[in-house]
């Protein structure tokens, strides 16, 4: 780990309102790695993507963006600093078409005409969406919703793409598909901090993993070594 | 004699004419609840300001209120974007009694600040006396009605352009969905609410210059009409920007024909008979959608 990691969480404190949730998080993601965020139900994973983006209230710590601080950024600023975020349960702008949707999320580009090759791009990484653009995203399948989320999120070629629970509530096959199209992203250098209530496929597909429990820092270490980790599987694959 | 067809086209005609201006109050009205939550009950004073401005315009700098139009709109926008960033922002996300209440009190500060500087007395600006002749068709349009209705019309069509394909109409109905995802999308959540307030005021402000040629006003006008705009959401269906446009030019043409057949006070009457009839048989109102849609 030589080179400056491109996030750097250091002793996050952060809050739901009075409630504090995390407790002195530490967490690093390497240019190009797929980093999966684990641990139970209000273990806090959700709350430490959102504190980076500014949706949660950080109390103590900092947040780096390659090397650059962004704690407690305003949430509309994400974009400009690289950060591309896919919300838990892939909440799309359902009464707009699926070409809208991307259009959003290269708000911030000006140039109608650059707007436009954006759109096409993420178009032709995703031929499933290409041939529903002009549909309301309301009228998509799970799957294909997830897949719109991901490719607004790419919009402005994030350095780093944020996903909360991109597996929540898909049928099995799509589970798979987008998990494959998770390891594409990571192929062509793009990095993943990728939070998931299924640890078990997540820590298949990331580089290294992290283990929040109670809104601390339990377990990191390699996704490989997570999985063989007998404590890991007890407690969080539902292995023996 | 009533049923003769140039009959039936003249009240038609005018009808929508009349309609057109309810439509352009009410879709501004829908588009601050659509996208805040919230419903304005100021905006008829909104629109009297722009009424009273277009008269002070007339009576003491002889400026004709089609030319005063664009600047009412302007002044009214900024008022608005004001208004939004002061008051309306801390409302968002607060139930809707709150929001009422606040803007009940804003209405009232408004329309006695009306009656202090103007009195209770009507005023009107009469300029486009006369009417268009259309010979072919064998019927009068009066002169003010045409040009109020077709700017109306056109003004509310140019909006609903706006929101369909700018990119910052379209960011208004991105946040009116989708707050959070909007601001991860890098919109400035605030900054759209304060632009749609704007564009709602402006067009309330452009809604009073068309109504001060048209009928007489004072400063308590506004109640009435913003009554009616409350029947034009309902029938259209609320937070729909189409249906307040549809529900608008139904109410003007129900007028107009009541009006003709009947008499002027059962059509002023009709709009809450309408209401009660769309809430009947249809009580999502005409396009009528749980959310809202642009």
């Amino acid at each position: 780990m030589s080179a400056p990691p491109l996030l750097h969480l250091q002793q996050l404190d952060a809050s739901y309102g009075p409630i504090q949730v995390l407790f002195s998080v530490q967490l690093e993601v390497q240019p190009g790695e797929i980093v999966a965020l684990i641990g139970p139900n209000g273990a806090g994973k959700s709350t430490v993507i959102k504190s980076i983006i500014g949706l949660v209230r950080v109390l103590r710590g900092q947040i780096r963006l390659a090397g650059r601080e962004i704690t407690g950024m305003a949430t509309h600023h994400a974009p400009l600093h690289g950060i591309g975020y896919v919300p838990q349960g892939r909440i799309l702008f359902a009464r707009m078409t699926v070409r809208e949707n991307l259009e959003m999320g290269a708000f911030l580009q000006q140039d109608p005409r650059e707007r436009r090759r954006l759109v096409e791009e993420v178009l032709d990484q995703f031929p499933q969406l290409a041939a529903r653009a002009q549909v309301l995203a309301g009228h998509l399948s799970g799957g294909e919703q997830q897949m719109l989320a991901i490719g607004r999120s790419l919009m402005m070629r994030p350095k780093l793409l944020m996903l909360d629970e991109p597996s929540l509530g898909l049928s099995p096959k799509y589970v798979d598909q987008i998990f494959a199209q998770l390891l594409v992203l990571r192929d062509q250098g793009h990095t993943l901090l990728m939070v998931e209530q299924n640890a078990a496929r997540a820590l298949e597909i990331a580089d290294r993993g992290y283990v929040l429990e109670l809104g601390r820092n339990r377990f990191a270490d390699r996704a490989s070594a997570l999985l063989e980790n007998e404590a890991v599987r007890r407690l969080y694959l539902g292995g023996v | 004699m009533l049923w003769e067809s140039s009959v039936l086209l003249q009240l038609a005609l005018s009808g929508l004419l009349a309609g057109a201006l309810y439509a352009l109050l009410a879709c501004g009205l829908n588009l601050v609840f659509g996208v805040m939550g919230v419903i304005n009950l100021a905006h008829g004073e909104l629109m009297i300001a722009g009424a009273f401005l277009s008269w002070l315009a007339y009576r003491y700098i002889d400026l004709h209120p089609l030319v005063v139009l664009p600047l009412v709109m302007g002044l009214l926008y900024g008022f608005g974007v004001l208004l939004q960033r002061w008051l309306i922002e801390r409302l968002t996300g607060r139930d809707e009694l709150t929001s009422l209440l606040v803007t009940y009190g804003l209405s009232i500060l408004l329309m006695n600040l009306g009656l202090l500087l103007f009195s209770a007395d009507f005023r009107s600006v009469p300029v486009l006396q006369g009417g268009f002749y259309l010979s072919s068709l064998d019927l009068v349009i009066s002169k003010p009605r045409a040009v109020a209705g077709a700017i109306s019309l056109a003004l509310t069509l140019g909006i609903f352009g706006f929101l369909r394909y700018h990119r910052m109409g379209k960011a208004i109905r991105a946040v009116s969905e989708q707050p959070e995802v909007a601001m991860i999308c890098g919109i400035d959540v605030a900054k759209v609410r304060q632009m749609t307030f704007g564009i709602a005021a402006a067009m309330a402000g452009a809604a009073g210059v068309l109504l001060s040629i048209l009928y007489s006003f004072s400063p308590e006008t506004g109640g009435e009409f913003l009554l009616k705009c409350f029947a034009v959401l309902v029938i259209g269906g609320m937070g729909n920007f189409l249906g307040a446009l549809l529900g608008g030019l139904l109410l003007g043409l129900v007028e107009a024909f009541v009006g003709g057949f009947f008499n002027v006070q059962w059509a002023e009457a009709v709009a809450y008979l309408l209401l009660v009839l769309v809430l009947l048989l249809r009580p999502g109102g005409l396009l009528g959608q749980r959310h809202a849609v642009f």
